[in-house]
């Protein structure tokens, strides 16, 4: 099942699908729907992700979320990172539920 | 032989270690200094060792060589125009996969390269086991295994670095393969690239133009501009292919070899217990206990602070008026006599007494935080509640700095991937109350008005800065980027590093603000001596008195305070003739007083800071903003205050 990292559970683990922007656009319209005025961030974040070891065909864990919405604590290729809640629903990941 | 001179780089991934290895390689004969144009840190040392001079460059703490920020900009101009001869590139044993990507690209770079193995005590207690020999023949470059915080292989590493740099070792750079349908682009783009003369080797560009690199295209268009048509062309074909985008696709390729590599090198046992350190970030995580956790750490810091500084202060304080009567029989109390003290050495004292005894402290054990990993854990758990004001999770640590003093916090803010978010946090950082100005409203609204009317002061001094930082997070033009942010171990601060770090900032700060701070209590000091202070206060009384409804006096007050703002207590003190202000003025005259000294106008050093990090137009603006802000403000508490 295809899932956005943030939609699993904690200490569930997925596959990464993708990280692409044309996801990205998606999510923006999405968020302009509800108001968020918030550009999303542009491929510059892609490529950090990416760099930081959460490429296509990547084991990722969710750890856990901070509280009040806050950045998911997530572990890939053996390093634990924080990253924010909207980058993290841009990163597809297949799930096996 | 002896007497010959070398350059060594050491490059890295964030929390490897690498600091450590600097500080072990060059003690005290260290320079930290900026790169050439850039708010980026270029840390320089010098070391003798066996006859030969080496210069150590440390460059900064980066996951890749692209173009993400400055950080990784800096380093590949480094790495492929200056051609140090050699990188030594320090690796995180526990982390291999991830370290190796980076190594890749050094690789790729055609660095002269060595590899220290670092931190592989932490490794072993991770269940990890790695064959070194196997690691040097599969990356074709020498791997010395090293603990830098004892200095285990350290000096293993020089020898053999001295060997290379000496060619009695030769070394065969391994170049990772890609996919054969990438193999075949770079090649074809390579061909192109070679005729062409590029300060990168060709290779790189190659890749490098399939990775999108806008850098690395702006410069090759220069020359070729066809070459980036047919590199726009492969990679249209290659995202064809994959299914992804062209620079994700050559990302991940180097991480699947990384990854092969690390596979091949490595054993790995889990270990059955859960390690402390997994169970304390568990803790200081936690969505319940991690907040109480956070808050008694960072109060108990302040406490301790506070009270360090406060004890320190008095005494230094002290000892230095003591001096007073023996420096008057010298100089006399004459013109030159209050000049000479007034003006110099009030200033030099003022800043020994009150800068001192709070910054020393306060760097010191922010380091500890930073170096043992806590800061990143703050970060994580504040990450929200920036966002409420612009900003995200890192910003809480230039903020938390500037409760002790402004100016750490302003230089924290490089801290920000952008430059965006930097002036941003800056803008904020400002507008946070430090030591000096919690002195004041301690000491006359806490005081003399009641304590629960000082917090009042905390609370509206808390939502202007909400309201202020969305404004200008609004206002700025540019995007902003969400938190991203390793987590790495927590570990035993390095207390010998730490205390470095806490010396060349300080060492940092006294050089920027005591010029200013003596300059400026000369200029005062003059003035009063002139009688200039009465009519420049009369200059001001429309806003002071009309407006804010002070006493005139206070504008004098308020000039001294640009100096450094607990002067502002000092100097309504001497110009009131008592320290018992409730018989000089009203408490909404205090509280409006507090309110417009709080936000008025960072101190000198402030602005300094803002200068070097920004330029003198921001800095500028910041200033004036807050100028307005504090009139504003100020004339409408006053009358609320007294309807």
């Amino acid at each position: 099942m295809e899932l956005p990292l943030t939609a699993l559970r904690n200490g569930e683990t997925g596959v990464i699908t993708s990280t692409d922007p044309s996801v990205e656009q998606r999510m923006c319209k999405h968020r302009a729907r509800k108001g968020w005025k918030k550009k999303v961030t542009t491929e510059l974040c892609i490529k950090r992700l990416t760099d930081l070891g959460l490429t296509p065909g990547t084991d990722v864990t969710v750890v856990k979320s901070a509280p009040f919405n806050g950045p998911l604590e997530i572990t890939v290729r053996g390093s634990r990172l924080a990253i924010g809640r909207g980058m993290a629903s841009r990163i597809l990941v297949d799930v096996e539920r | 032989m002896s007497n010959k001179h070398f350059t060594i780089a050491l490059a890295g991934n964030a929390n490897v270690g690498k600091s450590v290895i600097f500080n072990q390689l060059t003690g005290l004969h260290q320079h930290i200094g900026n790169w050439h144009g850039k708010t980026v840190e270029k840390a320089e040392g010098t070391l003798h060792f066996k006859g030969y001079t080496i210069d150590i460059i440390d460059l900064p703490g980066i996951y890749s060589l692209s173009t993400y920020s400055i950080e990784e900009l800096v380093s590949r101009e480094y790495i492929a125009t200056e051609k140090p001869d050699l990188v030594i590139n320090v690796v995180d044993a526990s982390l291999l996969e991830r370290n190796l990507f980076f190594t890749l690209q050094l690789l790729e770079l055609e660095a002269p390269l060595l590899i220290a193995l670092n931190q592989i005590d932490m490794a072993k207690k991770k269940g990890i086991k790695i064959d070194y020999e196997k690691a040097e023949k599969t990356l074709g470059v020498p791997v010395i295994p090293t603990v830098a915080v004892s200095g285990k292989g350290v000096y293993k590493m020089l020898e053999t670095a001295i060997e290379v740099i000496e060619k009695q070792r030769k070394i065969e750079l391994l170049k990772p393969r890609y996919g054969k349908e990438i193999e075949e682009r770079i090649e074809k783009l390579v061909k192109l690239l070679d005729k062409t003369q590029l300060k990168y080797p060709a290779r790189w560009a190659a890749i490098k133009l399939l990775d999108e690199d806008k850098e690395v295209e702006k410069e090759v268009r220069e020359v070729s501009p066809k070459i980036v048509g047919v590199a726009e062309e492969l990679r249209a074909e290659l995202e064809e292919i994959h299914g992804h985008s062209c620079p994700t696709v050559v990302t991940s390729e180097r991480y699947n070899v990384a990854s092969r590599i690390a596979k091949e090198i490595q054993e790995i046992t889990t270990p059955l217990k859960t390690p402390m350190r997994e169970k304390l970030h568990t803790a200081t995580t936690h969505k319940i206990f991690g907040y109480p956790i956070m808050l008694t750490t960072v109060l108990a810091v302040f406490i301790a602070i506070f009270t360090f500084g406060d004890f320190t202060s008095t005494l230094l304080g002290d000892f230095f008026f003591g001096l007073k009567p023996a420096f008057d029989n010298v100089l006399g109390t004459g013109i030159v006599g209050q000049l000479v003290w007034g003006g110099a050495i009030e200033g030099v004292v003022g800043g020994i007494t009150v800068a001192l005894p709070y910054i020393l402290p306060f760097y010191f054990i922010l380091y500890i935080f930073e170096d043992s990993g806590y800061l990143s854990r703050i970060a994580f758990l504040m990450d929200n509640l920036m966002h409420k004001m612009g900003l995200h999770g890192k910003a809480f640590i230039p903020v938390m700095l500037s409760f002790g003093c402004n100016v750490p916090g302003c230089l924290g803010c490089r801290i920000m991937e952008t430059t965006r978010e930097r002036l941003l946090t800056a803008f904020v950082v400002t507008l946070v109350p430090c030591a000096a100005t919690s002195v004041i409203i301690l000491g006359l609204v806490g005081n003399y008005v009641g304590i629960q009317w000082a917090l009042a002061l905390y609370i509206i001094n808390l939502i202007i800065i909400f309201v202020l930082g969305r404004i200008a997070f609004k206002a700025l033009p540019g995007e902003p980027t969400e938190l991203i942010m390793e987590m790495s171990d927590y570990r035993v601060p390095h207390i010998k590093t730490v205390a470095k770090q806490t010396w060349f900032r300080l060492r940092e700060f006294i050089v920027m603000a005591f010029p200013l701070i003596i300059a400026g209590s000369f200029v005062i000091k003059i003035a009063e001596v002139a009688n200039l202070l009465e009519p420049i206060a009369n200059i001001f009384s429309p806003v002071t008195v009309t407006w804010l409804g002070l006493p005139a006096v206070t504008g004098i007050a308020l000039i001294f305070g640009v100096l450094r703002k607990e002067l502002t207590l000092i100097m309504l003190a001497s110009l009131l003739g008592t320290t018992n202000f409730a018989l000089v003025m009203t408490p909404a005259q205090m509280i409006v007083f507090t309110l417009v000294v709080m936000l008025y106008i960072p101190c000198v050093a402030t602005i300094s800071a803002l200068v070097k990090e920004f330029g003198w137009k921001k800095a500028g603006t910041i200033t004036v903003i807050e100028i307005l802000l504090a009139i504003l403000l100020g004339g409408i508490a006053f009358r609320l205050l007294t309807i």
